[in-house]
């Protein structure tokens, strides 16, 4: 229901492009991540999408409708997508109540719909309240409720969960996705904490410099992961250089970049009888015990430092670690 | 408290608004209510009651308009066929020439303004009539300075004064009447001359008003100034003890007695060019020439009076008569840019 | 179809074009109506200078052009100094200092600005005149009078200095409060002491709020007329005056102009100039307020004398020396006239305070509803009549309303309408004038109340399907109320108290009551311009005293 074609967004006529050929689809019901650390251009392209910034290349299309090209423009007002900001964006002068059904005036109903929303979002005696009397995360389920309210076909939350501390995250990234799946809304949600997108997205998209680098189911991103980076948001990797290759004898296609995930290196493996196919040895430099398993920095020959996790209570000064050529990622970087 | 204010806001726009249904109105008055529309230069308390006389004696109101006379002739000028002035008054016969000049008064019948204002004090095409008349005298301290000294304006750029002489700034219109009538009587070269003379003799630079330079004689910073004659009798009777005290002690002299007589200027006053109410302008400044306004004009401003049957108020009475400069008056505004421009170029600031 | 990927051919002109069909839309053309509506007066003056000066322009270049640039030079100078040492010192002890009466020295610091300065000048010269007050004072203790001439360029300096301070004190105060506590902790825990921390932090960094109000004063001390032409002093607004109305040559008043807008225009360069080497940007969110010392005794008794010395100057001593005018006049000057004229200024005032308001709300929102972002750049360019002195900007007001409105009485003419003279000479040119002159006061406290609102506001409401002017009823105008009330209360005052524009525009039969201060004091009677000054001083204290409060609050 949304399609996205080369969107491009530059703020200094060209000399660098915040956005750059941008492409993608979403259909009706997905729920979509778009992943990137800050400077990637995610929310420029979440605004681009509102209406709230024009592109310079590309177009867009909702519901099969021309929304933004090189010669139309759709006003924000008149796209109906739900927005969520990051700064949650409540009026501060008017109450909860009235927050929600500022959207939603001309309907007929509009008073029911209002405390619907409330009760959907479990909200529903603090109608009278005003925004700065309200816990963060309240504040933002109120906003949550705001863009739901006028039924959009699209709700785009930037940044949802930025501003609450690690415990509130998780429990409201639950309750928030929860009730959005509800509405069966299509979501597109802009974050740069990996995990958020894991647990909640159907597919992730990877914004690197304004470019897409990968759209992917999560299970696919973390398998075949199209560059280093990608790989690198899923899990500590270690980048297999000549000085690796040469310590594990393990040769490699020189033309293309070579990566394996930390998770994937094992630790003493002779001992469990699982054999790898490469090994070296390394000297053990610190030990930091991480509740269940310990976590190891180890020096190889090479003078390489590796990081690895194992649950082996008896760890000498020098191991052995090793990894398989099933676990050998590889990028045409 | 918001409601006050709402209502002050409210009661302050209705006047602004009141202020400029006016002027809108002010064309069409003549159907309704007799008015004349004055334009004056004359700040005097005492008019006003000479405009509440009119009013009261002929049902005619009168609308005061104050500015300049600069100010008034240009604006004239740029209001050309539409300008809503009746009559225009002036303190100063070149203002009066100047407006003639620039084509904004007319000329008019009246018997009364001919027969009785002298001549000379009138204007040849019945343009303009003076309404009063002020000397401008030497004012010298008395413990200081013998009148016996004193003699012309062209005298007073001998060594003796320097350092003593007070005037006011080139800037005002009284100075440049003055220089107007030197031109006119001993030429631009010897002006030149004469504005350099008094310059060197300066006691400062010029500053201040009139009044000012009476002051600053009677605390010795000079010894003489230059000044209008009505200011001398207003300092007598002023409300301010200082001031008094001030005049009392300095002498009035009448400058070139001998010769020509000492420099005069008038306060005036023509019908406007395209006036909408020719006739009560002409009543109106017949008015201004009856005895009961030159009394006033006399009694509480100290001026001189036009009309030769009012005596001149007791004060300025007692200073006795004196022979005027002759010069046409119109000479007055038909040198005040050579006047202007001899000022500057002798550094008088 | 798919798209080909952004290329160079992007930006070509064709597409840029393009773009620029698509992204213009009404407010767009609006913005660029009203700049122009703005800018008309200068533009008049411009194209008027085509026409060549007056004969007399060689003459004023000879004998009248040195005084003026010295003078103007001389003013800009030693005003600039004294303001900021006046302004900067009391910002500071206020802001940082606890001492006896402190609250109330906030406000009556800002209280000279009630005052217009020609009225402080013509309280100052009866003051040191001859048989006035201090004359009066020390023979009353039997000490000599030793004159102290005032009346002259160093007075001159002296009278606007005192009235115009808390331009500088304002915006100082500004920053000491909410931006410098930051500084003042993160400086302190390095160690550095607090009277370093002050010339070497505190004052480069508030150099650019300074420097905004040392602009504001010295665009006011170049457009008075009053004040110099009482002491005697030439600059390029008397000069114009006097071009315009004794000399009777236009060309050369408008030539004159031109050259003190330039003058101006290299100051605000100037200003530019000094602010772009400290570019930092203020944080939405304000640091914390400043911490309050204690000082000791002595120290307490020396800062107050140095906070105390400006609200004397400034405005007890003016105020006292009128306040005795006033007793001996009012019986002469207070009547039935006089309050209505009273109430003609107030109207005035307020109407004109309405309307620029009016224009500064159409110039910042319309700039912000445009998509084309150097729109948003040319909106400023409203606010620049700030820097046109007034009479300058009523002069080209003069020229094309008096044109048009020519033509407008040719045309009703042929209709058989007998009109008068319909823009020109009437309220409305005035209030053209104003709106054009006053606009930045009013434009800046607004535009600084906006930018404390998050984007994302007006966003939310946009995305929430509710269009533009809905948004600025329902959601940006109730937040920015403080700033619009104070904009009106700016404009307000300055409508008050100003002259030279009134004087060459007004209509005839309106009097204000600073023109009616200018005239008595024009005509010797300057203790009967006590009474029309006290009224200015009462009506505009009032709302300084109230926008005080505002800003407290924040």
């Amino acid at each position: 229901m949304l399609k996205i074609e080369s969107l491009s967004k530059t703020f200094d006529k060209g000399k660098s492009y915040a956005l750059k050929d941008v492409s993608f689809d979403l259909k009706v019901g997905d729920v979509c991540a778009i992943v990137g650390e800050s400077g990637s251009g995610k929310t420029t392209l979440v605004r681009l999408i509102a209406g709230l910034e024009r592109p310079e290349h590309g177009v867009i299309y909702l519901d099969g409708n021309e929304i933004a090209s090189m010669d139309k423009f759709v006003q924000p007002e008149k796209r109906k997508i739900g927005l969520v900001f990051q700064e949650y964006a409540l009026f501060p002068h008017l109450t909860i109540f009235d927050n929600i059904l500022y959207g939603v005036s001309k309907l007929k109903n509009k008073k029911e719909r209002v405390q619907e929303m409330l009760d959907l979002v479990g909200l529903s005696e603090m109608g009278k309240r005003y925004p700065h009397q309200l816990s963060g995360g309240q504040q933002q389920r109120v906003a949550l409720a705001r863009a739901l309210a006028p039924k959009p076909s699209l709700l785009i939350l930037d940044e949802p969960f930025s501003n609450l501390d690690s415990m509130l995250r998780t429990q409201l990234r639950n309750e928030v996705f929860d009730i959005i799946k509800k509405t069966g809304v299509t979501v597109l949600f802009v974050t740069h904490d990996t995990q958020d997108a894991l647990s909640v997205a159907d597919e992730i998209l990877i914004l690197q410099n304004g470019r897409v680098v990968q759209k992917d189911v999560a299970e696919n991103l973390y398998i075949n992961p199209n560059t280093l980076y990608v790989a690198s948001l899923f899990g500590n990797t270690v980048q297999i250089n000549k000085n690796i290759q040469s310590a594990f004898h393990c040769p490699l296609n020189e033309e293309c970049c070579h990566a394996i995930r930390n998770e994937k290196i094992k630790v003493n493996p002779e001992d469990d009888g699982s054999d790898c196919e490469y090994i070296t040895k390394a000297k053990v430099l610190k030990k930091i015990a991480l509740g269940d398993s310990i976590q190891l920095l180890l020096k190889l020959d090479s003078g390489e430092q590796i990081t690895v996790l194992t649950q082996d209570k008896n760890i000498a000064d020098t191991i052995t670690i090793g990894f398989n050529s099933k676990d050998i990622l590889e990028f045409n970087e | 408290m918001k409601k006050i204010l709402i209502g002050v806001f409210a009661l302050g726009l209705l006047s602004a608004c009141g202020g400029a249904n006016d002027e809108n109105t002010q064309k069409q008055d003549t159907q309704k209510e007799q008015v004349v529309n004055v334009y004056t230069h004359r700040h005097y308390e005492p008019d006003q009651q000479i405009f509440k006389m009119f009013e009261e004696q002929t049902g005619i109101k009168v609308k005061v308009i104050n500015a300049s006379a600069d100010e008034l002739i240009q604006k004239m000028k740029m209001e050309g066929k539409q300008s809503p002035a009746d009559v225009l008054i002036t303190v100063d016969a070149g203002r009066l020439g100047r407006a003639k000049e620039q084509g904004l008064l007319q000329s008019i019948e009246s018997e009364i303004l001919e027969k009785t204002i002298p001549a000379y004090l009138q204007d040849g095409d019945n343009q303009w009539f003076s309404l009063t008349k002020r000397a401008r005298i030497i004012a010298y301290a008395l413990d200081r300075v013998k009148p016996e000294e004193l003699s012309t304006y062209e005298d007073l750029v001998s060594e003796k004064w320097k350092g003593k002489i007070l005037i006011r700034s080139s800037s005002n219109i009284y100075n440049q009447s003055l220089m107007a009538s030197i031109i006119a009587n001993d030429g631009e070269e010897a002006s030149m001359d004469w504005a350099k003379g008094i310059v060197a003799n300066m006691a400062r630079t010029p500053k201040g008003s009139d009044r000012d330079q009476v002051k600053a004689v009677v605390a010795g910073e000079g010894d003489i100034a230059i000044v209008n004659s009505y200011y001398i009798g207003k300092m007598l009777n002023s409300p301010d003890a200082e001031e008094v005290e001030a005049a009392k002690k300095i002498g009035l002299f009448f400058p070139n007695q001998e010769g020509r007589g000492t420099h005069i200027n008038v306060s005036g006053a023509g019908v406007a060019k395209y006036a909408p109410n020719k006739e009560n302008a002409i009543r109106f400044i017949e008015f201004l020439i009856s005895e009961e306004a030159q009394k006033i004009f006399t009694n509480a401003n100290y001026e001189y009076p036009v009309l030769e049957s009012v005596e001149p108020v007791q004060d300025i009475k007692a200073w006795g008569d004196f022979k005027e400069d002759d010069l046409e008056l119109t000479k007055l505004g038909e040198n005040n840019k050579k006047a202007v421009l001899i000022f500057d170029e002798a550094g008088w600031k | 179809m798919k798209q080909a990927g952004s290329n160079n051919k992007t930006f070509s002109l064709k597409s840029r074009l393009k773009r620029l069909k698509r992204d213009s839309n009404r407010w767009s053309v609006f913005t660029l109506a009203i700049v122009l509506f703005l800018a008309l007066p200068i533009i008049f003056i411009g194209v008027e200078l085509f026409s060549g000066p007056g004969e007399t322009w060689s003459h004023i270049v000879k004998y009248l052009l040195p005084d003026y640039i010295w003078n103007s030079l001389y003013l800009v100078f030693f005003c600039s100094i004294i303001v900021l040492l006046l302004g900067v010192s009391s910002a500071w002890f206020v802001s940082r200092f606890d001492f006896p009466f402190r609250k109330q020295m906030e406000w009556l610091l800002i209280l000279p600005l009630a005052i217009p300065s020609y009225i402080v000048g013509y309280a100052y010269a009866g003051m040191f005149d001859y048989g006035g007050s201090l004359e009066l004072m020390l023979r009353a203790m039997n000490m000599d009078f030793v004159r102290i001439d005032i009346m002259n360029r160093a007075g001159l300096a002296f009278v606007l200095s005192i009235s115009l301070f808390p331009y500088v004190y304002v915006s100082a105060r500004a920053f000491f409060l909410n931006q410098a506590n930051n500084l003042l902790e993160a400086s302190k825990m390095l160690g550095v002491g607090e009277r370093k921390t002050f010339f070497k932090l505190m004052l480069p960094l508030a150099r650019p709020a300074i420097v905004a109000g040392l602009v504001l004063v010295l665009m006011e001390v170049l457009n008075d007329y009053g004040a110099a032409k009482y002491y005697g002093v030439n600059t390029f607004t008397t000069g114009i005056f006097r071009s315009w109305f004794s000399l009777e040559e236009p060309e050369t008043a408008v030539y004159l102009s031109a050259l003190l807008v330039v003058i101006i225009f290299a100051l605000i360069l100037f200003e530019k100039w000094q602010v772009r080497k400290i570019k930092f940007t203020t944080s939405k969110a304000s640091s914390t307020q400043i911490q309050r010392r204690n000082p000791k005794k002595s120290l307490k008794a020396l800062i107050f004398s140095i906070v105390f010395l400006p609200i004397l100057l400034g405005f007890i001593l003016p105020v006292g020396q009128l306040i005795y005018w006033a007793t001996l006049t009012a019986s002469t000057v207070f009547d039935m006239n006089f309050i209505l004229i009273s109430l003609q200024s107030f109207g005035i005032a307020i109407t004109s305070a309405l309307i620029t308001v009016f224009f500064a709300l159409l110039l910042i929102y319309f700039s912000k509803w445009s998509s084309l972002r150097f729109i948003k750049n040319i909106a400023r360019i409203g606010v620049l009549g700030y820097a046109i002195p007034g009479a300058v900007i009523a002069i080209g007001i003069m020229i094309p309303t008096l044109a048009l409105d020519k033509w407008l009485i040719e045309v009703l003419a042929n209709f058989g309408i007998d009109s008068g003279l319909i823009i020109n000479g009437t309220l409305i040119a005035l209030f053209y004038a104003y709106a054009v002159r006053f606009l930045a006061v009013a434009y800046n406290p607004i535009d600084s109340t906006t930018l404390k609102i998050d984007d994302s506001i007006p966003d939310s409401s946009k995305v929430l399907g509710v269009g533009n002017f809905k948004t600025f009823f329902k959601i940006e105008f109730p937040l920015i109320k403080t700033g619009v009330f104070s904009a009106v209360i700016l404009v307000f005052i300055d409508v008050m108290k100003e002259l030279p524009l009134t004087l060459i525009l007004k209509p005839y039969h309106i009097e204000t009551l600073a023109v009616k201060a200018y005239e008595y004091a024009s005509d010797e009677m300057v203790m009967e311009a006590s009474i029309p000054s006290l009224f200015i001083i009462f009506t505009a204290m009032i709302p300084v005293i109230f926008l005080n409060k505002l800003l407290i609050k924040k």
